[in-house]
């Protein structure tokens, strides 16, 4: 890969180059930070009290309106009207009114969470299992007139996790536990306008053919005072955001990349393998920029939550890949690489991590495409199998960079080693060394300011997010949206970069008009650099250095052969 | 409710600091809420409309002795007064079909800004109403134990007459009936109650963002708390009293606790967070409020009753520690002007009630003790049989099975 785009720009051409594509990064900010909305946005929905007597799994429920069932607003109430614990049905209606979901909210997640005190006489048990029958309906009537739908009818069991932080006496009766909320339910889209849930907390489980009762359920959960369901989404202003980003930045890959492959075909030789690699990236990153979210506005498409988590994870792997073979077919030490299988050990270890997310992601979003409230966590085997999938995917992760820290650790020995050589070499010889010393730092620096700023803004959205309860004083700029915006608009622009940057010179090298000696060192570099190894024959054949480099002789020899030969 | 055990009526002539409010200074004040309001509609024809409106309402105002009857009645008033549910949307639709505009006049208790309030927002007025009443309960569960064990008396003015002195309890009272409006309102809003503070298209109170296909709506208790500024200040902000005057300084006192208490929900409440990102990594997180129980809620604010603060207001009309050697009150702290009394006999002066009647507690040392309690007055023993329900099997929910037990309780009572 001898003569790249970077070395042979002018100054002038290159800050050009690099102020552009900061304008696009700091335009991919202040759409975050300044049109977006907050990416997404939680709403607390306090479950009203529905009585059913009959116990009839068909009917809707619905707390208000109309067609509102019968309620009672305390538990107390029940009690006193001799209400059982199974005749109660906890409703509610997604969204608040008076307002609509809309297409754009793309996902909706369900958290619950149970309000339960302290009461002598009825103290929760020891770990306490929640079983909940929910019947999810949807309508698409205006005001929700019409008739529910139902969607989905499941059992699940939760483990319920709750601390009582006073002293258990008569005295601490009526305070409350505090329970973790139990995640509930995970819908890849958001395509109705009004959505309903129905649940119960029953007290038997009945055998479905003899219809006996074969245990008790819920029996060791205190006394349950509330019920809520927090819903959580993306929302919609961030949503059409984000699509018109991507959609902005989907056809500008895309030429960089056309314009990037078609300098490689005019070349004599075929691409190498780190130009292949560039191309994957573009590609993948092409896949992952395509706007197909907005067809969500036009069809049901619950899978699109697990397709845009596989693109997302194909992009991480292939930009992992990148810099292990970018790296590496920097390291100037002779040896013949320019083939995936050199790097099976760090793509590996890679690819294995990726894949490990890859099979949890399936399952778990796999089944939610027909069971919402299913999730790995929930059971025991499913929670073990998960941590199995996350701590080797973490090990592959650790081993990774392991792996890059030790060949960029090669690299900048190298490096040094043939900086201080530098001086005792022909010029053109020290031109190329000079040119992948630059080509590689200048790398280097803008993938370390990519990734630290990455970090940056992860952490600083993070701590925003924690400390967001105290922005009394609401102020008009969105850090979430623009870290993701921001750090989108980034990885997006080091890939336009690569592309531009990286891309074969059409430009001659000044050092290939210096005689015969330059065209020697620069069938040397090109070894040395990994051009394929059908590489020009016929200038390997005018220098005897050539041949010794494929023997594979150890650098300092080479250089001092070299040096002698000259 | 039946914890007040002695109460008194108490009609007599009252000596409030707020008592002095002249129509001359309402006047200027209904000038101030027009600009309060005319920001609250948002829009412009509309804001013509209302301040010729406001005009109007203000001669009206000026002319109409009504107000000044209702003076000594505070808002609070709302919690036992049932006719504050007629303003629920949930179970009247029909009034608001009908566009008909009742009562708001008719409740006792409203400053002229709080009316108008309670035209505009209307569904809010049944959740003011039960955070009253919630905020009553729960200020005579946190003193039972002591004296003055908030009993409400029979008058318009719900905590009779002991609130005109600005003691300590008068402090925690604001704080607690403003904090119970700030949860009120944020509950409603999770049940779906109130139009406004969802990610609707109606109009919102000043001050909170708009909805950006639903990004832009605040949290349900930053709703809570500002309306509840909105709605429980107003009554301070429409008096407008001279500076060095007793009832500036009241004011001051008032509007501190007011936001003490407000605050005291508002920090008080925990963050959950939610972790959905690639692969349920925490990438992605989202955060909401959670209410924290209202109990303790009262205990945070018992706990500021008693470190409260006791002030004095400055020449340049801040509140200060009348003992220069300590640092000025921060928001959370509750401040008050004057000593409270000692609350043990019967004072129609200062509307205290008395400890004879109360129960206390033989062996303990504390303010339920019978010593303290009874003033060193003695007290009367008695043994009495309680039944109450015993050995419940319960569900989670409603109880299944009960027992009847029989207990011999000692009793002892303040003479």
């Amino acid at each position: 890969m001898a003569g790249v785009v970077i070395e042979n720009l002018s100054t002038k051409k290159l800050m050009g180059i690099v102020v552009l594509l900061l304008l696009i990064q700091i335009a991919c900010f202040l759409v975050g930070g300044l049109i977006a909305p907050s990416p997404t946005s939680a709403h607390t929905h306090l479950a009203t009290k529905c009585i059913d007597p009959a116990i009839s799994l068909q009917k809707a429920f619905v707390p208000h309106g109309p067609n509102a069932c019968s309620k009672v607003s305390t538990f107390a109430e029940a009690t006193e009207k001799n209400i059982e614990a199974d005749w109660i049905v906890f409703s509610i209606m997604m969204p608040h009114r008076p307002n609509r979901m809309d297409r754009s909210f793309q996902y909706m997640l369900g958290v619950l969470s149970l309000d339960i005190v302290y009461k002598e006489d009825n103290e929760m048990g020891d770990e306490p299992e929640l079983t909940i029958l929910v019947e999810m309906m949807y309508n698409n009537d205006d005001n929700a007139q019409g008739e529910w739908k139902k969607m989905y009818s499941i059992n699940e069991t939760r483990k319920l996790n709750c601390e009582f932080f006073h002293q258990k006496s008569p005295e601490a009766e009526g305070y409350s536990y505090d329970c973790e909320p139990i995640p509930l339910f995970e819908l890849g889209t958001v395509h109705h306008k009004y959505y309903l849930l129905n649940i119960r907390l029953p007290v038997w489980e009945v055998d479905p053919d003899t219809q006996e009762v074969v245990r008790e359920l819920n029996t060791n959960l205190g006394a349950v005072q509330e019920l809520s369901v927090v819903e959580i989404h993306q929302n919609g202003g961030f949503t059409l955001v984000w699509l018109t980003l991507k959609t902005a930045l989907f056809p500008l890959v895309i030429l960089a990349m056309i314009w990037f492959w078609k300098r490689i075909v005019q070349l004599a030789r075929p691409p190498v393998l780190l130009e292949r690699t560039i191309l994957a990236l573009a590609i993948t990153i092409s896949i992952l920029n395509l706007p197909l979210e907005w067809l969500t506005f036009f069809h049901d498409m619950p899978y699109m939550l697990l397709l845009s988590d596989i693109r997302q994870g194909a992009c991480y792997a292939m930009l992992f890949s990148f810099w292990i073979i970018f790296v590496g077919e920097h390291m100037m030490d002779q040896q013949e690489r320019n083939r995936l299988r050199v790097y099976w050990r760090q793509v590996g270890s890679m690819t294995l991590g990726c894949m490990c997310l890859f099979v949890f992601d399936v399952v778990e979003r796999g089944v939610q495409l027909t069971n919402p409230f299913y999730s790995l966590w929930n059971t025991e085997t499913g929670r073990r199998l998960a941590m199995i999938f996350v701590v080797l995917a973490g090990i592959c992760a650790f081993l990774y960079t392991i792996f890059l820290i030790f060949m960029v650790y090669g690299v900048f020995k190298n490096i040094s080693m043939k900086r201080a050589a530098l001086p005792h070499m022909v010029a053109a010889r020290r031109l190329h060394y000079e040119g992948l010393i630059y080509r590689f730092r200048f790398f280097m620096i803008f993938t370390l300011i990519c990734a630290v700023m990455t970090a940056i803004f992860f952490i600083f959205s993070q701590i925003n997010e924690g400390n967001w309860k105290w922005g009394e004083d609401k102020h008009n700029i969105q850090y979430s949206s623009a870290f993701f915006t921001g750090v989108y608009g980034m990885w997006n622009v080091y890939v336009l970069a690569v592309l531009m940057l990286y891309a074969p010179s059409h430009k001659n090298k000044p050092t290939l008009q210096n005689g015969d000696t330059s065209e020697g060192s620069q069938v040397e570099f090109e070894m040395s650099t990994n051009v394929s190894s059908t590489a020009p024959s016929t200038s390997a054949a005018l220098n005897p250095s050539g041949a010794a480099s494929q023997a594979g002789t150890s650098e300092v020899y080479q250089l001092l052969g070299k040096v002698a030969n000259d | 409710m039946e914890t007040c055990t002695n109460s008194l009526s108490s009609n007599s002539p009252s000596a409030s600091p707020c008592k002095n409010m002249t129509s001359n200074r309402r006047s200027q004040t209904s000038w101030k809420i027009s600009r309060r309001f005319s920001r609250l509609l948002c829009r412009p024809s509309m804001t013509i409309l209302s301040n010729a409106l406001i005009l109007l309402w203000t001669f009206v105002g000026i002319l109409s002795p009504s107000f000044t009857r209702a003076q000594d009645t505070t808002w609070i008033n709302l919690g036992l007064d049932t006719r504050v549910q007629q303003f629920d949307a949930f179970r009247n639709p029909e009034l608001f079909i009908l566009g008909t505009q009742p009562l708001c006049s008719e409740l006792l208790g409203l400053s002229p800004g709080q009316q108008k309030l309670c035209q505009l927002y209307q569904d809010h007025m049944a959740p003011i109403g039960e955070g009253a009443k919630m905020s009553i309960d729960e200020c005579q569960n946190q003193f039972t134990n002591r004296r003055w064990n908030c009993s409400t008396v029979d008058s318009n003015n719900v905590f009779g007459k002991v609130l005109s002195i600005s003691s300590r309890e008068a402090a925690f009272t604001y704080a607690i009936t403003s904090a119970g409006v700030v949860n009120a309102i944020s509950r409603s809003c999770r049940e779906g109650q109130l139009s406004t503070c969802g990610c609707g298209k109606s109009p919102r109170p000043p001050d909170i963002p708009r909805d950006w296909v639903w990004g832009g709506c605040g949290d349900n208790i930053d709703y809570g708390f500002r309306f509840a500024r909105e709605f429980v200040d107003a009554r301070e902000m429409e008096t407008n009293p001279q500076r060095g005057s007793f009832a500036y300084d009241r004011m001051k006192m008032n509007l501190h606790n007011n936001e003490a208490g407000r605050k005291a929900v508002y920090d008080n409440a925990g963050t959950e967070c939610k972790c959905h990102g690639v692969s349920g990594s925490c990438s992605l997180k989202t955060c909401w409020l959670q209410l924290s129980p209202f109990n303790r809620v009262g205990t945070i604010l018992k706990d500021k009753y008693d470190g409260a603060t006791n002030v004095r207001v400055n020449k340049k009309g801040r509140l200060v520690n009348s003992d220069a050697r300590f640092n000025k009150p921060t928001r959370d702290d509750l401040v008050y002007l004057q000593p409270s009394p000692d609350y043990c006999l019967p004072d129609i002066q200062t509307g205290s009630l008395g400890t004879t009647g109360r129960e206390c507690n033989k062996t303990s040392m504390g303010t339920d003790g019978c010593t303290l309690m009874c003033c060193g007055r003695g007290y009367n023993s008695f043994t009495k049989e309680v039944v109450e329900r015993c050995k419940c099997k319960f569900k989670w929910c409603c109880y299944v099975k009960c027992r009847k037990c029989r207990t011999l309780v000692d009793v002892h009572v303040c003479k």
